[in-house]
This record gives C-alpha cells, sequence and structure tokens, in this order.
C-alpha cells in the first residue's frame, strides 16, 4: 500500500453485483478515504422481463451512478452483453488494465463456482488476472503492478466443489440503510423484479407500489441479516462479545492466486 | 463413449444428422415429463441413462438423447462424414429399442469448445423441449468434449430463464432440475449419488442399444483395431465377439448397483435395493432447480410408495 489509503476494486457480473456483495464494505472504506471502485462486467441488457438491449443498458447504467453517490464510490459497468460474458484473452486484459490503472491493493470478485455464467467467468477472469497484473510485458501499454494485489472471493452459497470460507467478516449495521437504498435504486432489478418477473409483478395503485417498494426492502434486509449468521464466527473473531448483535454482515475469502495477506494485515485492512 | 480399464481392451472408441420433422415439432402438451439428455458422443447418452431414458419412455415419457458431437474420429479404421452417419444410424436404432428420440448435432468429435454459439444451441435445444428435466457429464469427466458439454449445460442452466437471452426461442419460466451422469472421477469433487434408479426391467434394452452402437463396442471404437473383428463369414466368431461385448457390459453395468446401494435403498428400501443389479445414478446440479424429495418422485416416477 503507497500511503495509509487502501484502493480496491470489486468486480462483479452485472450491475447490481458489487452492490450485493460489497456495497456495506465499500461504503466503509468509502467514508475513511479509501478509494473503492465497483465494476460490473456487463452491461446487463438482458435483465428485465420486459426491455432488453441498449435502453436497458443505459437504465442499469444510471442506477449504479445513483449507488455510487448513496455508498460515496465509483460504480460502472463495462459494455458486454448480459449472459454473453466469456473468459477470453480480451476480457482478461480489460480486466488487467482496470486493476492496474486502479492500482488497486484489494481486488473483489466473484468465486467461479457461483451460480450463473456471468459470475463464474468474471470469477475466472479475475483469477487469471491475478499474478498476471504484476507481469511487465503482459498488456505491456499499461503500467503493471509491483506487487500482487491480495484478491477475495465474495461469498456466494453453492458447495461444490468446495464451499464458500469467509475468512474475514465486517459488520455493516452502521451503512445497511445506504445499502438498502441502493436497492431502492436499482428499481429494474429489484422492485420490478429483473428477468425473472412479470408485468404483475409491481401493482398499478399508489398504496400497492409503496407497498412492493416495502417487500423488496424488508426481504433484502433478511437476506443481508441471514450473512451476519452465516459469519458469526468470524464476526467473533474481529469483534469479540459484541459480534452476537451485529445484524448485517458481509464476508470475504482470500483467493489462493493473490498476494497471501497475514491474519493482521487482513484485520487491519478491513473496515470494523 | 465412456473407456473403462474392464472394458479397454474390448472396446478400445466416439453423428452427424438434421433433425428428423419429427424432432422440430413442438413437444405435446399431455403432461407427461420431458427429459433432455445431453452426451458428448453418440453412444454416451444410450450408457449413461439408457436404462432410466427406457423406464421413462415405457410410461410415456418424453426423451430426448443428444450428441453433442457427431462422432466423426470415434473409430480406428474409418472417419468423418461416413463415420458421423454411421453412428447417428446407430443412435436412431437406439431411440427404437429405447423409445427416445435422438438427435446428433454436427460438430466435429473432439472439437467441442465452450463458445457462446454453442451455449445458444443448448439453450434453444432445453426450451424447445421444454424439458422438465436435464441430463449432462459433469465438468470433470475424462474426456475434453465430455467436460464442455457439462460446461455448456451448466451455463445454460438458469439462463434457459431469461426471456431476452436468446430472445429467437421462447424462454422456460421454470428452471428445469439439471442432473450430472456418473463418472468415476475424483477431483475436485468425486461424483455422489443424489438419486439411484435400478434399471434391471429394462436391462436388456440397455444390452441391446450397446450392441446397436457396432462401431463403437463391437468394433472397438477409436482405440479398437481390426483384430476385434472377426470374418462376417465365421458365425461362431461373430457369436462370441458379441457374447464378449454383452458380458463385458454386464459386468460393468452391474457396478452402480454396488457402489449406490445406500442411494437404492433411500428410494426402494433396504430389502429391494440389495436385490438391484443393474442401476443408474444421477447427482442434482446446483445451477438447476432444487428439487425437494417428493419432486424427485415425481420426476422419477419409478420408486414404489414410501
Amino acid at each position: 500500500m503507497a500511503s495509509d489509503k487502501a484502493r480496491i476494486i470489486v468486480f462483479g457480473a452485472h450491475p447490481d453485483d458489487c452492490e450485493y456483495v460489497a456495497a456495506g464494505t465499500g461504503a466503509k472504506w468509502a467514508a475513511k478515504g479509501h478509494a473503492v471502485k465497483f465494476v460490473a462486467c456487463t452491461n446487463g441488457d438482458v435483465g428485465h422481463f420486459a426491455m432488453a438491449g441498449g435502453p436497458l443498458a443505459r437504465r442499469r447504467t444510471d442506477e449504479l451512478a445513483k449507488c455510487g453517490r448513496i455508498l460515496g464510490l465509483t460504480s460502472v459497468s463495462l459494455d458486454n452483453h448480459d449472459g454473453e460474458l466469456m473468459p477470453t484473452l480480451e476480457n482478461r486484459k480489460t480486466v488487467v488494465r482496470l486493476i492496474r490503472d486502479w492500482k488497486a491493493d484489494v481486488v473483489i470478485s466473484h468465486r467461479p463456482n457461483d451460480y450463473h455464467p456471468d459470475h463464474r467467468y468474471t470469477g475466472v477472469l479475475v483469477q487469471d488476472a491475478a499474478y498476471m497484473v504484476t507481469v511487465p510485458f503482459f498488456c505491456a501499454d499499461t503500467p503493471h503492478l509491483a506487487a500482487n494485489p491480495i484478491f477475495l472471493y465474495c461469498d456466494d452459497k453453492f458447495q461444490k466443489p468446495n464451499p464458500f470460507a469467509a475468512d474475514v467478516a465486517v459488520a455493516i449495521d452502521d451503512v445497511i440503510e445506504k445499502k438498502l437504498d441502493c436497492f431502492d435504486a436499482l428499481e429494474s432489478q429489484f422492485y420490478e423484479g429483473g428477468c425473472n418477473a412479470t408485468a404483475d409483478t409491481v401493482p398499478g395503485d399508489p398504496a400497492g407500489k409503496a407497498a412492493r417498494r416495502k417487500k423488496v426492502r424488508e426481504e433484502l434486509r433478511a437476506a443481508f441479516a441471514s450473512k451476519a449468521d452465516k459469519f458469526r464466527k468470524q464476526l467473533e473473531k474481529r469483534y469479540g462479545k459484541k459480534a452476537a448483535k451485529i445484524e448485517y454482515a458481509e464476508g470475504f475469502e482470500i483467493c489462493e492466486y493473490g498476494r497471501q495477506p497475514g491474519a493482521e494485515e487482513l484485520e487491519k485492512l478491513f473496515p470494523l | 463413449m465412456k473407456i473403462r480399464p474392464a472394458l479397454l481392451a474390448l472396446l478400445l472408441g466416439a453423428s452427424c444428422a438434421s433433425p428428423s420433422p419429427v424432432e422440430l415439432m413442438d413437444p405435446p402438451q399431455d403432461g407427461k415429463l420431458r427429459i433432455i439428455a445431453f452426451g458428448a458422443h453418440p453412444d454416451d447418452c444410450e450408457w449413461a441413462e439408457g436404462g432410466a431414458g427406457a423406464k421413462w419412455a415405457a410410461m410415456g415419457h418424453h426423451v430426448k438423447f443428444v450428441s453433442c458431437t457427431n462422432g466423426d474420429i470415434g473409430h480406428w479404421g474409418m472417419a468423418g462424414g461416413a463415420l458421423a452417419k454411421r453412428r447417428t444410424a446407430e443412435v436412431k436404432k437406439c431411440a427404437e429399442i429405447l423409445g427416445n428420440t435422438a438427435q446428433v448435432l454436427d460438430i466435429h468429435d473432439g472439437e467441442l469448445m465452450v463458445t457462446m454459439e454453442n451455449r445458444r444451441t443448448i439453450c434453444r435445444l432445453i426450451r424447445e423441449w421444454k424439458a422438465d428435466v436435464v441430463i449432462s457429464h459433469r465438468p470433470n469427466d475424462y474426456h475434453p468434449d465430455h467436460r464442455y458439454v457439462g460446461v455448456l449445460v451448466m451455463d445454460a442452466a438458469y439462463m434457459v430463464t431469461v426471456p431476452y437471452f436468446c430472445p429467437d426461442t421462447p424462454h422456460l419460466t421454470k428452471n428445469p432440475v439439471f442432473l450430472f451422469s456418473e463418472d468415476e472421477f475424483r477431483r475436485p469433487n468425486p461424483f455422489t449419488a443424489d438419486i439411484a434408479v435400478a434399471v434391471d426391467d429394462v436391462i436388456e434394452k440397455k444390452l441391446a442399444a450397446m450392441a446397436a452402437l457396432e462401431s463403437q463396442f463391437y468394433e472397438g471404437g477409436c482405440n479398437g483395431g481390426p483384430h476385434l473383428v472377426p470374418d462376417t463369414k465365421d458365425a461362431a466368431a461373430v457369436a462370441a465377439r458379441k457374447k464378449q461385448v454383452r458380458t463385458e457390459f454386464e459386468e460393468y453395468f452391474s457396478g452402480p448397483a454396488t457402489r449406490h446401494r445406500a442411494a437404492l435403498a433411500n428410494y426402494y428400501g433396504a430389502d429391494a435395493a440389495a436385490k438391484v443389479r443393474f442401476a443408474e445414478a444421477f447427482e442434482i446440479c446446483e445451477y438447476g432447480r432444487r428439487p425437494t424429495p417428493e419432486e424427485i418422485r415425481k420426476l422419477f416416477p419409478f420408486f414404489p410408495a414410501k
């Protein structure tokens, strides 16, 4: 780390994934003056039941910008079609350049066994950028990093070939409303229900709309609360007795292909 | 094609056809189950789920076997289009025996890759079949074509439900149950038998299918040789070779029942399971719909009532 400020870049598959797994930790880092960037590797242009293509991609880009303002960080998407992200060399180079341009100390992505092919290939691409970001004459147009960043995976529920194993957990109770505000802003995906919803998902009357908004927020609140239970052991390690009262959390697993931080460095790096 | 050490000496082998008009028709909406299986070569589905396929078909359910390559290098003495046509004819013969529909994709054997084009092809096939159940290899099976079938089918899971992915083909409103067929590979994780089906009642059909795949088994496929194939005029030698193939398969197909006795007991009860000689096993893929035990019994309507 060049200064006491860390530089963090998070890669998600779609314009909402970084927010889903790391909005809380991202907001906490940003509040302390660390530089945080969220990158969606696809533009999300098939992620709705009624709209698609360029207009949806633009709409979702705007949603990310709103999230960025809420969280105090940069959230952008790459112009790759949703559902079509492949582990190509061109994409690997894009990811390498983004990590280098950001001068990242920390890189976070999906695991390569998450549920959606775009998630899995985001995981593969970021894994494949680890180490390569330090090789001077790979992507020689972009100055290489002198040190391999720390690479981490965000949480998923898949068990094979191995389940997610959190190495560090962050309590996000102090920023949970900001995280939930993001999902309110990501309205094409949550309020309107994204690609698997129907025209009936959002009621037509104002009372129904308000109820729908509230229901979405409470469902997400419950989902993020379940993570505190999932990572209770890791929370206890960092927060001691206070861990029992933590309601919301995010967890991260160290990827073997990045620099391997010691327990102390990891503890210092992640906000309490 | 699967190679087992026991079979290696015997089989030492991997079609191309435009779908028939029947295959292009919309599937009947008759309330029956709809199963589609993807194998790498024209023999893999028959091998891995020929028994379960025959059982579903016998009950009027709709079963389709898709070979993702045409098998055109799967022989020691012939190759190319002629072999692809021959192998397509073989799986059509199997389909008559087992009661399924068969399709062979015109992709060269040994050259199946994880491309967007192939993902779309798989996605469309699953949607057109309106599949309730999708079966494929695991992505860590022995042959690259097998592994990439596994990856392509995994990558089609969930995407089949996304309306504007492949918008030319109506999406499924329900993610099918995706299953893996059995293999022997241990890393990064071994096959788990979540579902085991006794196929004793259809084993003759499955063995007849293996006999019909003669380029692969009787003649030994890509690693075979002329030494395996007797002179057609020598009736005794031909009969002996046929018997040898059948005996090897009887032994091979009795393996799953032994390996998966506990899984069989789970579905048939310990007493009935102990008597099963031939079985097929399936693992539930995490990327499809996750069926409850009750739903598994609906999708596999073969098990005695609990």
